[in-house]
Formats: structure tokens, sequence, C-alpha cells
């Protein structure tokens, strides 16, 4: 019953298609073949999952980015100033692991920040939080807010990179620990989680930052935050006696933990 | 002679550096100073620059992406370093280009530049040739050009005689600029190939008008002829300004000039020009009005910018001779594929173009052609990647420059830090300042508003004791605001307070009593209002200055209108210069911050926003719309632009 509407078309589709000239019918083949492979290849290729492989340095202006950057790719000691665009190299770890990441270093300004972050952030991985421990105490606002901003970003929230926040400049001798650095941090996050949900809207309308760190009704805690996070400190500088030839011991931390188990670490504790 | 030459990337990393014998400080100081104050604030149209005792002076070379900075003694007037920074730029590129041309970061840490003996031959190549150009002599008489003149020619006579008479004029005028031509290279040193310079003041001799009619006429004849033309990019020659004897079309030299019956463009040089322009005028009109009218879209123009420019550049490479359709296509099309460096010529149609477009978004004149001028430098010698023409690179370098300018460049959460002096227990005090008729009072009411609603007491300071119904106009708002939020519910306190001495006395005592009235109730904030002052008005802005150095406030508000055009900067370098100057600390009290007003009176006109953030440098902190307690807004620095580079 159903072949009856569909069975005089079909018969006339075909009586057309006899009287055709073969060449014509061969290109109409041709066409059709090409759309059908072009159409497989777009899903398979829109499909894929992009891969996310970089390893943002972020953190304020003079935290020593740019010299982590230098030192845990060669381990040589370098000058540098301020860096005005971002700076990237493939790196790959001491072990035979088949890591390979690209490693970041966006410049910490004010004005450069946000637009260099929204051109990485999809793509990262783990992002690595430059602090200036010496002069943390006069800095903590500046940290928290951007570390504020961060972590509201609706793109971070939905690939949770791993964060580490590193304590830099530990061979300054009023350098502040990791774990008061913690702790400062997680008063300031208490505090702007409240002043900045009360912000003002923008002029358009659109209001920033609708994401809520933490759980409410309790204090902030980093635990409480859906990704990892882990503080360390280090010195970029290195002690005297760093023999700046080894270029595993690029950077060496207080806590033991060389800066090149320390991208190791981030690599086993990220979520592909 | 140098204190210092560093060579880095735009990504940090210094690759050789030069410290000149006695120099003992490090110089990363004044070279970070540099970067943040000129490179980031899009001041980088001139390339000097001074940081105490230092001058520095950079370049950038956009290619590979290097700074070039060199630092010597303000006091030292050094006349070859401009020469040698462009010599050492050569030089470092041409050793280096393997290296250089490698990507990523990894060829900036994994290669040694020693570049030192190659710079210490061009520095001491430097030093001798500046010591041997020794100042031009003034020529005696006798050789100049008016010895060698006779007499007779400068006789003035009727007719005739005018011709000889000019081309004697003509001689001496370009003879005088030859000399003044020479004085300023000997002393700025600045020493680019002579042909160059001609140019550059050759064109610069032209008026606007000239230049601008010289630029119809290579686009007519090129339309007309099509892209076989090779339009003149080398040095035109130059036109000299002399005095031509005006000839008047109805002047009655004699009969004959006013028989038009058979006139056949004969005129004399002076109408050429226009004549010619009226040729082409009707055949432009002609054939571009047919059909539907184009709208006012700017990707429209856009694409006609894009075509002239690509047939420029299709003739500079080459000259075969193809017809005028086909060649333009095929011109358009090399254009767009391939990496090609961008040059001055290139850039400068499109930088024009864009110039007048901030302008008449609302954007200061001499604002937008600083940005122009810096985005150019920014943008030299780039290489292009495939399929991005060069207008898209420049509207995209001139955006990112626009957001850069608009980012806030210190943290602004003006609630942190209300409760940071809360945890102080001292008052955090905010001042209004502006010109007459901008908002101040009503903005003052709408943010004390926003600090009762985050539950902060507010005492507000009514500093203006000049106009007529200030201190009733604050005092309205204050019932009103307690009306809206009743004492009952704030802990028996009202919530507002005005504080007020009548009219007639001295702001700034008045402002002083309020603040250690506030101390001692424990208010939150204290919001001062000052009375509008013109910025020419001497006395008002000592008045000012002394009020704000006085009482030394946590926060300066300069209220300024959106619609306020050019006057911005005017406005905003007096108050500045009115508060540095009658502080009497070392570092005075500035304009900390900007409050945006009367926003939604303009459309897209937004480009007030962008004058007064780069005359100070200052975050713009509220943004007013409208007259209402709700009407008070942050700034959203990606939606300005948007709407400042939208057609």
């Amino acid at each position: 019953m159903t072949e009856n509407p569909l069975e005089p078309y079909i018969e006339s589709l075909r009586r057309q298609l006899e009287e055709q000239d073969p060449v014509v019918l061969v290109g109409v083949i041709v066409a059709l073949a090409v759309v059908v492979i072009t159409c497989v290849f777009l899903k398979y290729f829109l499909t894929s999952k992009t891969v996310r492989s970089a390893v943002l340095l972020v953190g304020l202006c003079d935290s020593g980015k740019t010299l982590l950057f230098i030192r845990l790719l060669s381990g040589k000691f370098k000058r540098t100033q301020t860096s005005i665009t971002d700076s990237s190299a493939p790196y790959k770890a001491k072990n035979d692991r088949s890591c390979t990441w690209t490693l970041i270093d966006l410049p910490g300004h004010d004005s450069l920040r946000s637009q260099y972050l929204e051109k990485f952030k999809s793509a990262a991985r783990a992002i690595v939080f430059v602090v200036d421990s010496a002069i943390f105490q006069k800095e903590v606002r500046d940290v928290a807010e951007f570390l504020y901003m961060l972590l509201t970003d609706p793109v971070v929230c939905r690939i949770t990179p791993t964060l580490l926040v590193i304590c830099n400049k530990q061979d300054v001798a009023m350098a502040k620990s990791a774990k008061l650095i913690q702790q400062q941090l997680e008063k300031e996050l208490n505090t702007l989680r409240v002043t900045r949900s009360a912000a003002l809207s923008a002029q358009d309308g659109s209001v920033g930052g609708s994401v809520y760190l933490g759980k409410k009704g309790k204090d902030f805690e980093f635990s409480q935050l859906p990704m990892k996070v882990e503080f360390l400190e280090c010195s970029a500088r290195g002690s005297k006696g760093t023999n700046l030839r080894r270029g595993a011991s690029a950077v060496l931390p207080n806590n033991q933990r060389r800066g090149d188990e320390t991208l190791l670490w981030l690599c086993a504790t990220s979520t592909s | 002679m140098l204190d210092f030459f560093t060579i880095f990337s735009k990504g940090g990393i210094v690759l050789w550096c030069f410290q000149g014998a006695g120099v003992s400080e490090s110089f990363t100081g004044p070279v970070n100073a540099l970067i943040r104050s000129v490179i980031l604030q899009e001041r980088g149209g001139n390339n000097s620059f001074t940081h105490e005792a230092l001058s520095l002076k950079y370049k950038l070379d956009n290619e590979f992406e290097l700074i070039f900075v060199v630092g010597f003694q303000k006091i030292l007037t050094l006349t070859y370093v401009d020469k040698f920074i462009d010599d050492v730029q050569l030089h470092f590129r041409d050793r280096y280009k393997n290296e250089l041309e490698q990507k990523g970061a990894l060829k900036l840490l994994n290669n040694t530049f020693d570049f030192e003996d190659r710079f210490k031959k061009l520095l001491r190549e430097a030093e001798v040739t500046s010591k041997a150009r020794s100042p031009v002599p003034m020529r005696s008489f006798k050789e100049s050009e008016k010895s060698q003149k006779t007499v007779k020619s400068m006789i003035e006579t009727k007719g005739g005689d005018k011709s000889k008479e000019q081309g004697g004029k003509k001689n001496k005028n370009t003879k005088k600029e030859a000399p003044a031509v020479e004085p300023p290279k000997g002393d700025q040193g600045k020493t680019p190939p002579f042909g160059q310079k001609d140019v550059l003041n050759g064109n610069q001799g032209l008026t606007p008008e000239e230049i601008m009619q010289k630029k119809r006429e290579d686009f007519f004849r090129k339309r007309k002829m099509g892209p076989t033309e090779k339009p003149s990019k080398s040095p035109k020659p130059q036109k000299p300004k002399e005095k031509v004897n005006r000839v008047w079309e109805n002047a009655g030299s004699s009969s004959k000039n006013l028989d038009y019956s058979n006139k056949n463009g004969e005129n004399s040089s002076g109408e050429d020009q226009k004549n010619l322009e009226a040729q082409f005028d009707p055949e432009m009109q002609v054939s571009s009005m047919k059909g539907d009218l184009l709208s006012v879209d700017y990707e429209s123009s856009e694409e006609e910018e894009m075509e002239e420019e690509e047939e420029e550049v299709v003739d500079s490479k080459t000259s075969v001779k193809k017809s005028g359709g086909f060649g333009g296509m095929f011109g358009m099309l090399k254009g767009l594929v391939g990496s090609k460096s961008l040059s001055r010529e290139d850039m400068e149609p499109v930088l024009e173009k864009m110039k007048d477009h901030l302008i008449a978004k609302n954007v200061a004149a001499d604002i937008s052609s600083q940005l122009c001028e810096s985005v150019a430098k920014k943008l030299e010698g780039k290489v292009m990647g495939t399929f991005t023409t060069v207008a898209s690179t420049v509207k995209q370098a001139l955006q990112d420059s626009l957001v850069q300018i608009l980012q806030p460049k210190r943290r602004v959460d003006i609630l942190r830090d209300v409760m940071d002096a809360q945890s102080q227990r001292r008052p955090f005090v905010i001042t209004f300042c502006g010109v007459n008729g901008v908002g101040k009072s009503t903005n003052l009411a709408k943010i004390s508003y926003w600090l009762i609603e985050n539950g902060f007491s507010v005492l507000i300071a009514a500093c203006d004791t000049f106009r007529a119904g200030a201190v009733e106009q604050l005092r309205t708002h204050q019932r009103r605001l307690n009306s809206l939020h009743p004492p009952e519910k704030h802990g028996g306190r009202p919530v507002v307070q005005l504080y007020e001495k009548g009219y007639g006395k001295d702001a700034a005592g008045i402002a002083m009593e309020a603040i250690a009235y506030a101390r001692n109730q424990t208010f939150d904030v204290v919001l001062v209002d000052t009375a509008g002052r013109m910025q020419d008005n001497a006395p008002l802005m000592t008045a000012l200055a002394k009020l704000i150095a006085v009482n030394m406030p946590d926060l300066v508000l300069f209220v300024g209108e959106a619609l306020v055009g050019n006057e911005a900067v005017d406005q905003l370098v007096k108050f500045n210069q009115a508060l540095a100057d009658h502080s009497m600390s070392d570092k005075p009290r500035l304009i900390d911050g900007i409050v945006l007003t009367k926003f939604d009176t303009i459309d897209d006109k937004v480009g007030a926003a962008i004058s007064m953030t780069y005359i100070t440098g200052q975050p713009i902190v509220f943004v007013g719309t409208g007259q209402t307690y709700n009407d008070l807004r942050s700034l959203n620095a990606r939606a300005v632009v948007g709407a400042l580079m939208k057609a």
C-alpha cells in the first residue's frame, strides 16, 4: 500500500535517468559522492575533541613569570623585562613519559592580562599562578582580585584546569611561606565574593561573574573549588650554590619538589 | 657616553645588553618604566622618554618582535643616537636572521647573541661621524644667491617681468629651504637619506587641501586608466611654495579672457587642477549613483579602500601591463595570499580613515592622531599572515590598543577599599570635582544610594558654597534616600546625613570639619561635593587644589560628561596641572578616577571615554546612565570599543 504513491514517481525517475546521457549521470554520481565524503570528513573533524595541552603562567606584574619560564625551559638565568606579548614554547618532561605540553608565559600587566587570558584560557590544561612572596602583604588585594577573576571565569569553571599557586622569590629574606599565603588568600577571597557580587553591572546590562566561589554560608577554602589547587614555594633564581647546568633542578623549591617534578605532577593530576 | 643599550624580545627576555663604563645601576627599572608608560599606554608616537636623570630612546622591530632601547644622561645631547639605533637594528637583524626566524621562544633561549664587538665598532663609528660633522658655517654674501641676481630683476614692473621675478623668488625659496633643512639635520642627528627628507618636507609644505587634491587626482587617474600607471610613490618633485600671482577668473586683465565662446581649458596653471577635477567629477557621479543609494555601512567603504590599496601594491611590485578589470582582481588575490611585511605607505590610507572615524565618534582630534601614530609604529615591518588584508590588520591592532587603554591599570574595587577603611576605623573620603553642569551632585546621590544598599553609612559634605540651591539640592537627596532606607531598618541611625555650613564659607574648612565629624560619629564614607569650576579660572582651581591637598581624600574623582569632545583633553590636563602645582608635598594627589556621566545621551559616539582615559591614564570608575538612583553602571571596555569601531 505504501508503495503505490511512490511507484509512479520511481517509474518516471527511472525513465528520465535512462533517457539521460551517461556522461551526465556519471557527473551527477561523482558530485554526490564528493558531497558525501566532505560531510563525513567535516563530521569527523568537528566532533574530535580539542586537545588542551597548554600550561599557562599567569600572575601579577614583576612576580617572576618570565624568569620561571626561562629556567624551566633551559635552566639558564637571563635578565628579563616587562613582557608585552606572550611567549610560548613546547616543554618535554625529563622522564620518558611522552607528555609534551606548551608552556605559555602571559604578560602580567593590568591592561594586557585580560586580553591574553581570553586568547589562551580555553586551551589551558593547568594554570600556574605565580605570586611574589616578598611583597605579598602589600599586594594581597591585587593578587586576590586576579585570582577571583580567574576562578569565576565561565570558561575556566567549565574546563577546571589544575591550579598551582607558586610562591616565588623565596630567596628574599622577608618572603612569606606558602601556608600563610594560602590563609591570607582564603580570607581575602571570602570578602571579595561578597563585594564582587554587589558590584555594579556594566553599562550594557551584562553582569560579570555570576559564579559564587565555594559554598555559601561557610568560609571560603580552596578545597571547596571544583578544581585541584596546590600551593608551592620556589625560587626562580635558585640558591647561591646552584649548579645552573643541571637543567632538571632549574627550580629549587624549598619543599624538595623540583620544578620538573612539579610539572609532572601537573600532568598526572590534570584531567584530560 | 651611552649609559646602556639593551635588546630584548617583546615577551620580556633580554637577548643582549651593554652597560657603559662607570655605570653601576641596573637599567631594568628605567626600561620597565619606559615600557609601562609609553608602549603600554599607546603613546608610541615619539620615540624618546625621560625617566629621572636618564633619557631613553627606543625602536620597535615588529617583524621579529624585538625592542631596542638606548639610555643616556639627560643633560647630554647626543646627536648620533637615532641613526645609531637604526644601524644597530639593521646589523643585528642581518647577523642573526637565521636564528630569529625560527618559531617559538626557544630560539631566544638557546642562542647566545654575541654582539659586543660589532656594537663597539658601530658606536665608535657613530661617535666619530658626529664629531666630524661640524656645524655649517654661514655663507658669505658673495656666495649667496642675492649677490648674483641683477638689480634689474628685482624691480617690480607690471606684466611680463613678473615671471622673471617669480623665477628669482622661487630660487630664493628653495635655497632657503635647503639651509633650513641643514641645521635641523645637524642638531637632531636625524639623518635619513636626503631625498626622503625632501619628500617629507615637500609633503608637509603643501597644504592639506592640495594633498587631498593630489590624492584625488591619483585616484581618478588610476580609475580611468587602470593600474598600469605607477602612482608616484617615489619622492614627488617638490612644488616649492612660491607666491603665485593670483589670477582672478572674472578679473579684467584683458577682455579676451572674458570671451568664453571657444574656451577649451586653456587657463593659467593655477586653474588647471580645478578644471581637471571638474572633468572627473561628473564622471564619478554618473557611474556611482546608479541604482540604489549605498548605505552608510563601514564594510562597503572598506572594500573600496581595499581595492585601491591592493592595486597600489600590485603596481609597485609588477609593471606588467594588464587590462583594468582583470588586473584589479589578480592584484587583490595576490595581496591576500602570501606574506608581505607592512610598510608605512600601505598603512597610511587605512590609518587616515581610522583617524577620521575615531574623530567622528567624538574622540579628541590629537588623541586620535597619537593613537594612529602609535599603532603605525607597532605594525611597521610586521609580516602579515595569509588571507589578511592591511585594513583588517590595522583595524584589529587599533581595536586591541583601544581595549588596552580602557582596561584599568590598577584594581578598581571601591567596596573593598571602604571595608578596608572601616577596619582601620577611619572614614573613606571621596571628592568629586569637575566643570559646571556635568552632574556631580546627581551622581553623588547615585553613588551614595549604591553604598547604602551595600550597608554602609554615608556623610555628604556640602562644600559647594557658591551655587544657589546647592545645599538644598543635597538636602532633598538626603531626605529621599532616608525615606527609601528608613533608619529603623538600619539600626536606628539615619544612613545618610548632610554636613553643611551654608553659603559663602571656605570649602576646604568645611571638608575638614566634615571628615572629623565623620570620624567621631563613625561614618563609613564621606562624599565631598565641590562647586563646578572652569579649568581656566585660576583662583578657583587654586581653591580646589587646596581642598584636596589639605584633606588628602582617598579618592579624587573627576566628573566628566560623555558629550564633551575635544574639551575633555583641556579640562583634564588643566585640572591635573592645578592639583600638581598647588600641592606642597613631593607626591601630589592627582585625579584618581573618572566618572563618565550622561552616557545615555550618546548612542555610540563614545569617544569621550577614550580621550579621558588616555589623557590621565586613570580608569573610569562609574558610568552614569540617567537621572534616577538606579542609573549607575561600571564600564565594560569591550562593549565600548565595539561601539566605537562599529560603523
